[in-house]
C-alpha cells in the first residue's frame, strides 16, 4: 500500500489542464445521471429513507458485518410492493444510551398511476403495523403460513427470531411463542416450503456459527490492524426445519427430518425441485463450509446429496464463501441452476443443473469467473432485466474484510454492485459500467430484494447496506420488450403458490420456466409474483402451472405485457 | 493545434519529467510505502529496502527486493508495482516474474498472472513450480488444450506427476470424457494417496459414469484427507515468506507445527510470537493447551490468566483450562471452568460433554444426561457426546432409545465406530436380541481389528467367548 504524496506544482498544472481538455469534450452535465441509464438510485427521492446501523464499536463483533436483509411484499393487497428493512443495533454495552434506539421498518408504497404517469412515494408504517422490532436483525422471509390470503413475516436475528402475523387491517401481531417458532441461536436466512405437500407452509431457518459477544476472538489483517475474523474461527451451528401443523403452531422436526446429519455455517437457502421429482429440495449456502443440497425424499426426511451433486465446494473441493444464491431456470432447458456468490478471490460459482439434480461448476465457459475474482457478493437474484426473454444478473457486493484501497477510511469495506447481462450466445458480459451511476457507488452490499415496485413491467431491486442507506434501483428499460406477470391464488391452502414451477409458453420459441417462491438472495425476500421477459413478441400458446401439491393446470387465454392472476382450479388439465 | 491543446501537451511532458523513475521512460515507478502503516517491527525493512530501491533507480535486485519485502507483508499492489519495475529493468530474470504471478493471482487478475507464469517458465523452463502455476492459471481460465500440454510435461518429473495426471484428469472431465478423468485421477491418487482434491474430483467422475458407490468412496476419501495438497518446494517463494518474522507469522508457524505433532518447536514459535507482541491473544490462548499436553500446568494456567486479563476467545480459555485441570484430576476446579465456558458461549458442545463426564463420576446420572444432551443438540454430529447420552440410556434400561442413538453414530465406518458397534452389539444382547447382538459384535471386532485397536479386539472377543 502506498501513502498519499504532495503533488508538485508542475503536476498540479498538468492536471488542471488535463481537467480542461476533459471537460470541453463531455457533454453530461455534472450531477445527472445518463439518459439511457438502465437503473436509477431513487430511494430517498421516493421517501424509502433508511440507514441500516451495524453497532460497530470496534470490537469487531463478527455480527455487525453480516446483516442485513430486506423484504419486498404487497403487506395491504393494494396492488403494489411495500418494503421491510431490518435494522441491527449496537452489540455488548458501549455504555450511552440511544435516544431514539433503531429498530427494523416498514414503508408502504403509495404508488400511483394516473394520466399524469407514475408516482412512487412511501409512507414509513412501521409503529402502526407493528413491526418496530429493535434487536440484531439479520434476514427476512416472506410467506402466508396460516392461509388467511395475507403474507405474513419470519425475521432471523443474532438472538431470537420473531414471527409476525399480518392482520390484514394494515398491522402484524408477534406470534412467535404460540407459533413455537423460535431459534434463540444466530439465525441467517429462512425459507418457506410444503416440503410435505399438505397445503401449509413449514420452515427452514439457516443458523450461522456459534459466536458470542463475551467470546469474541481477536483476528488482524495483513498489517497487524484489528480486522473481522473469518467465521473459521467459531463452530457451525446446524440450522432447524420447522413443520406447519395448520393450526397456527409448528413443531420442530429437524432430527426426524434428517437435517441435522449435516452443519455448516449458514448463510442463505433457497428452494427448487433440483432433480425434477416433484417434491421441493433445499439448497443451502455454508460459509466456508460445504454447501447443501437437501434432496426431499418424499417422505418427511431429506439426504444431504451437495457433495455427490457437485453443487457443495469448487472443482478441486474446497468449500468457498457462499454467502448469495440465485436459483432458477436461467438457460431455459426446464431445470434449476444454482449460482452462489463468494469471496473476493473465489469468484462466483454458476452450478449448472444436468436435470437430475447433477452440477457441473461453469463459471468460466459462462464468463463468470473473471468478472468476479475482485468481488465479495451478497445479495443475488437472477432477472431478465430487459425483458428480452434471457435470464440476467445482479450481485449486491460488498467485503467482509479491509479492503486495502481504502484503509483508513471510515467503513473500508465498500465494492460497487454488478449487473450481468446474458447474450444470445449463452455467455454473461458484465453491463455494470454501462448500467448508471447506482453501479459506480461503493457500498458494503448485503441484502437485495427484486421486484416490479412501479408496476411498469420491468423488475427493480432494493438493495441493503450493511451500515449504509438503502438504495432502490427503478429499472428504467422501459417497454422495449414484452414481458408478463404472474400471480398464483391457490386457495383454499398455499393460497400464493410458493413452490409452484410455472411454464410460460411462447409461440415459436423455447418455454420459460419459473419458480414462484420469494427465497434465494441473501437474507432477503423477493416478490410472490413471477415476472418473466418475452423479448419481442408476446405472442403466448398458454401458461402450465404444476402446484406443489401435484395438481397440473394450463391456461390458454393469456396475453403478455400485464399481470396475470391464475387461480387454482379454473385451468384446463394440460 | 489550438492554445490549449499546445499548453497541455507541454505541461504533461514536464509532469513526466518530474515523476520518479522518470529518467528512464516505460520503466514503470517505484511504489512508496506508507511506512506509518506497517508496525513497527516492519517498518525498519520496508525504508530499508524502499531507500535502496530508490537510490539504485537502475537496479532490478533492488526493486525485486523491494516488491518481495512488500509481498510478504501481503500489500499485493505495492508488490506488484515494484515487481513491475524489476520485470522492466531486467527482463531475463524469471523470479521477478514469477513472484509477480503470484502477486497477481492474489489480486484476482489471473489472465495477467498466467503471462507473468509464462514468461518465468519460458525463461527458467526447470523451475517446476512456475510450470505448475502456469499450467492451474490456463486451466482455470479454460485454455485447456494449452494447459493439457504442460501438465503431460510435468508427469515426466517424479515430484509433480501427480499434478500431472490430476490436471489431465480435471480436463478430460471437463471435456465430459470421465472414462479418461478416471484413469488419470486414479493415477494421481495412487501417487499421492492423502490427495482430498483428487478424491474428490475422481468421485464426480465415478458419478458421471454411474458409479456411485465408488463415488461415494472416492468422497469419503476426500472428506478424511481435506484441503491437503502435495508439497512442492518453491524456494523462491520460501525466500519471500522468510522475510516476515512479526508474530503472527512466529504463530502461524507455530500452529503449523503443532499440527505437525512438533510440541516443543509450537510452543518456541509461540513463545517468540510473545516477545514481539506480548497481547497476542490468540498465542496466550494456543499456550494453555499446548503447555497443558506437555504437562507444565504453571505455564498454562499463567497464559490462561492472560487470556482472561486480555478479554477475547473467553469460552475457549475456560474449555482448556478445564481439560488441563481434569488432567491434573481436580475434578470440581475443572466443571467449574467448564461452566464458565458454557456462561460464555451455551453451544459450547465440547464443554457440555466433558462436563457431563465429570458429573457422572460424581453420580449425579440425571445432571450428566443432561449435560451430554445438550451437547447433542448443540452439535448433533458429535459422535462421542451421542455415544455418552446412549451409555446413560443403557444403564437406566431404556434400551430402545439407546439403540435408536447408537445407530445415528456407527457412521461412518471410521475408527470411532468399532467402539459404537460394540455399544450397540451390547444393547441387542442386553434387550435379549442375540444373534443381532453377535453380528454388531462381529463387526465391530473386523472394524477394530482393521484400525489396530487391540485392546477393543481383545474386550469383544471375551464378550463373545461368553455367549457360547
Amino acid at each position: 500500500m502506498t501513502g498519499p504524496r504532495a503533488p508538485s506544482p508542475l503536476l498540479r498544472l498538468a492536471a488542471a489542464a488535463l481537467a480542461m481538455l476533459v471537460n470541453l469534450s463531455a457533454g453530461a452535465p455534472a450531477g445527472q445521471p445518463p439518459p439511457d441509464a438502465l437503473f436509477i438510485e431513487s430511494a430517498q427521492a421516493a421517501g424509502l429513507v433508511f440507514r441500516h446501523v451495524n453497532g460497530a464499536t470496534g470490537q469487531y463483533y463478527l455480527a455487525e458485518e453480516m446483516g442485513a436483509g430486506v423484504a419486498l411484499f404487497d403487506y395491504d393487497k393494494d396492488g403494489d410492493l411495500d418494503v421491510y428493512l431490518v435494522q441491527g443495533e449496537p452489540l455488548g454495552s458501549t455504555g450511552e444510551p440511544v435516544a431514539t434506539p433503531p429498530t427494523s421498518r416498514l414503508f408502504r408504497n403509495d404508488l400511483t398511476v394516473d394520466s399524469d404517469g407514475r408516482s412512487l412515494r412511501f409512507t414509513d408504517v412501521t409503529e402502526h403495523a407493528g413491526l418496530a422490532l429493535r434487536a440484531h436483525g439479520m434476514g427476512v422471509a416472506v410467506a402466508d403460513y396460516d392461509n388467511d390470503g395475507w403474507l405474513d413475516l419470519y425475521v432471523t436475528c443474532f438472538g431470537s427470531n420473531r414471527l409476525y402475523r399480518n392482520l390484514g387491517d394494515g398491522s402484524f401481531a408477534d406470534v412467535t411463542s404460540h407459533a413455537r417458532v423460535d431459534d434463540a441461536r444466530w439465525s441467517t436466512s429462512a425459507a418457506f416450503v410444503d416440503f410435505d405437500r399438505d397445503g401449509h407452509l413449514d420452515l427452514y431457518v439457516t443458523n450461522y456459527v456459534d459466536f458470542t459477544v463475551a467470546g469474541n476472538r481477536l483476528c488482524y489483517d495483513s498489517l497487524g490492524a484489528r480486522d473481522y475474523c473469518s467465521p473459521r474461527v467459531y463452530r457451525a451451528v446446524p440450522d432447524s426445519l420447522f413443520h406447519n401443523l395448520g393450526n397456527g403452531r409448528f413443531t420442530d422436526v429437524t432430527e426426524a427430518a434428517g437435517i441435522s446429519k449435516a452443519r455448516g455455517a449458514g448463510l442463505g437457502v433457497t428452494t427448487g425441485d433440483y432433480n425434477g421429482d416433484g417434491w421441493l429440495d433445499l439448497y443451502v449456502a455454508n460459509d466456508a463450509t460445504p454447501n447443501q443440497l437437501w434432496i426431499n425424499q418424499g417422505d418427511g426426511t431429506f439426504l444431504d446429496e451437495g457433495l455427490i451433486s457437485g453443487s457443495a465446494v469448487n472443482a478441486v473441493g474446497n468449500a468457498e464463501g457462499s454467502m448469495g444464491i440465485a436459483s432458477g431456470d436461467f438457460d431455459a432447458d426446464g431445470d434449476e441452476d444454482l449460482f452462489v456468490t463468494n469471496l473476493a478471490g473465489e469468484t462466483f460459482v454458476l452450478y449448472v443443473n444436468d436435470g437430475s439434480g447433477n452440477f457441473q461448476d461453469a463459471r468460466t465457459p459462462w464468463g463468470l469467473a473473471a468478472p468476479t475474482a475482485a468481488f465479495t457478493g451478497f445479495g443475488t437474484d437472477w432477472l431478465d432485466y430487459d425483458n428480452d426473454g434471457r435470464q440476467d444478473l445482479f450481485v449486491a457486493n460488498g467485503g467482509v474484510n479491509l479492503v486495502e484501497a481504502q484503509r483508513g477510511e471510515a467503513r473500508p469495506f465498500r465494492m460497487r454492485d454488478q449487473l450481468f447481462r446474458q447474450l444470445a450466445s449463452g455467455r454473461f458480459e458484465e453491463v455494470s459500467a454501462t448500467a448508471g451511476p447506482a453501479f459506480a457507488q461503493m457500498e458494503i452490499g448485503r441484502g437485495a430484494a427484486f421486484g416490479d415496485i412501479d408496476n411498469d413491467g420491468d423488475v427493480d431491486i432494493v438493495v441493503a447496506n450493511n451500515g449504509g442507506p438503502v438504495m432502490m434501483l427503478l429499472n428504467q428499460t422501459g417497454s422495449q420488450n414484452h414481458w408478463l406477470q404472474v400471480r398464483l391464488e391457490g386457495a383454499p391452502r398455499n393460497r400464493f403458490g410458493l413452490g409452484a414451477w410455472v411454464g410460460v409458453e411462447r409461440r415459436g420459441a423455447p418455454t420459460l420456466w419459473r419458480r414462484v417462491k420469494t427465497d434465494g438472495s441473501y437474507l432477503s425476500a423477493s416478490d410472490v409474483r413471477i415476472h418473466v421477459g418475452l423479448g419481442p413478441s408476446a405472442a403466448l400458446t398458454g401458461i402450465v402451472v404444476h402446484w406443489p401439491e401435484g395438481q397440473r393446470e394450463r391456461w390458454t387465454e393469456v396475453a403478455g405485457d400485464r399481470l396475470v392472476i391464475l387461480r387454482r382450479g379454473t385451468g384446463q388439465s394440460p | 493545434m489550438s492554445l490549449i491543446v499546445r499548453a497541455s501537451i507541454a505541461t504533461l511532458v514536464l509532469t513526466a519529467l518530474a515523476l520518479p523513475g522518470a529518467a528512464q521512460p516505460g520503466i514503470p515507478p517505484l511504489p512508496h510505502p506508507a511506512l506509518h502503516l506497517f508496525p513497527p517491527s516492519a517498518r525498519e525493512s520496508v525504508a530499508a529496502a524502499y531507500e535502496r530501491a530508490a537510490e539504485r533507480s537502475g537496479d532490478a535486485g533492488a526493486a525485486g527486493v523491494l516488491g518481495s519485502v512488500l509481498h510478504a507483508w501481503d500489500q499485493w499492489d505495492a508488490a506488484h508495482d515494484a515487481y513491475s519495475r524489476a520485470q522492466a529493468l531486467d527482463p531475463r530474470a524469471f523470479e521477478w516474474h514469477y513472484l509477480d504471478g503470484i502477486a497477481l493471482q492474489r489480486l484476482a487478475r489471473h489472465a495477467e498472472a498466467a503471462a507473468r507464469f509464462r514468461r518465468a517458465h519460458d525463461l527458467s523452463p526447470g523451475f517446476l513450480p512456475a510450470h505448475v502455476r502456469l499450467a492451474d492459471a490456463l486451466l482455470e481460465a479454460g485454455e485447456l488444450d494449452q494447459s493439457g500440454v504442460l501438465f503431460v510435461a510435468l508427469i515426466r518429473h517424479d515430484a509433480t506427476a501427480g499434478l500431472g495426471h490430476f490436471g489431465l484428469g480435471r480436463i478430460a472431465a471437463l471435456r465430459g470424457d470421465h472414462a479418461t478423468a478416471i484413469s488419470r485421477l486414479e493415477l494421481a491418487v495412487g501417487l499421492v494417496p492423502v490427495w482430498g482434491a483428487a478424491h474428490y474430483a475422481l468421485a464426480l467422475s465415478y458419478r458421471a459414469e454411474g458409479r456411485r458407490a465408488d463415488a461415494t468412496r472416492a468422497l469419503e476419501r476426500h472428506a478424511e484427507h481435506g484441503p491437503s495438497w502435495p508439497a512442492l518446494e518453491d524456494p523462491v517463494l520460501a525466500s519471500v515468506t522468510a522475510l516476515r518474522e512479526d508474530a503472527v507469522a512466529n504463530l502461524q508457524r507455530g500452529l503449523r507445527l503443532a499440527d505437525a505433532g512438533d510440541l516443543a518447536g509450537a510452543i518456541a514459535a509461540h513463545e517468540a510470537a510473545l516477545a514481539l507482541d506480548p497481547a497476542l491473544a490468540q498465542a496466550h490462548a494456543n499456550l494453555i493447551s499446548l503447555y497443558g499436553r506437555s504437562q507444565d500446568w504453571t505455564r498454562a494456567e499463567e497464559h490462561y490468566r492472560t487470556v482472561l486479563d486480555l478479554g477475547f476467545g473467553l469460552d475457549a480459555a475456560h474449555y482448556d483450562y478445564g481439560v488441563l485441570l481434569a488432567m491434573q484430576g481436580k475434578w470440581k476446579a475443572a466443571a467449574d471452568a467448564y461452566r464458565r465456558a458454557i456462561d460464555v458461549n451455551p453451544l459450547h458442545a465440547r464443554a457440555h460433554n466433558n462436563l457431563g463426564g465429570l458429573l457422572e463420576r460424581e453420580q449425579e446420572i440425571e445432571a450428566a444426561a443432561v449435560s451430554y444432551r445438550q451437547a447433542v443438540t448443540s452439535e448433533p454430529l458429535f459422535r462421542l457426546a451421542r455415544f455418552n447420552v446412549a451409555r446413560l440410556l443403557l444403564v437406566g434400561g431404556r434400551l430402545d432409545e439407546a439403540i435408536e442413538e447408537l445407530e445415528k453414530i456407527v457412521h461412518p465406518r471410521d475408527a470411532e465406530a468399532p467402539l459404537y458397534l460394540f455399544a450397540l452389539a451390547g444393547a441387542h444382547l442386553k434387550g435379549g436380541q442375540k444373534e443381532q447382538g453377535i453380528r454388531w459384535a462381529r463387526e465391530a471386532r473386523q472394524l477394530a481389528s482393521a484400525h489396530a485397536q487391540h485392546g477393543l479386539v481383545a474386550a469383544i472377543n471375551r464378550a463373545l467367548d461368553m455367549l457360547k
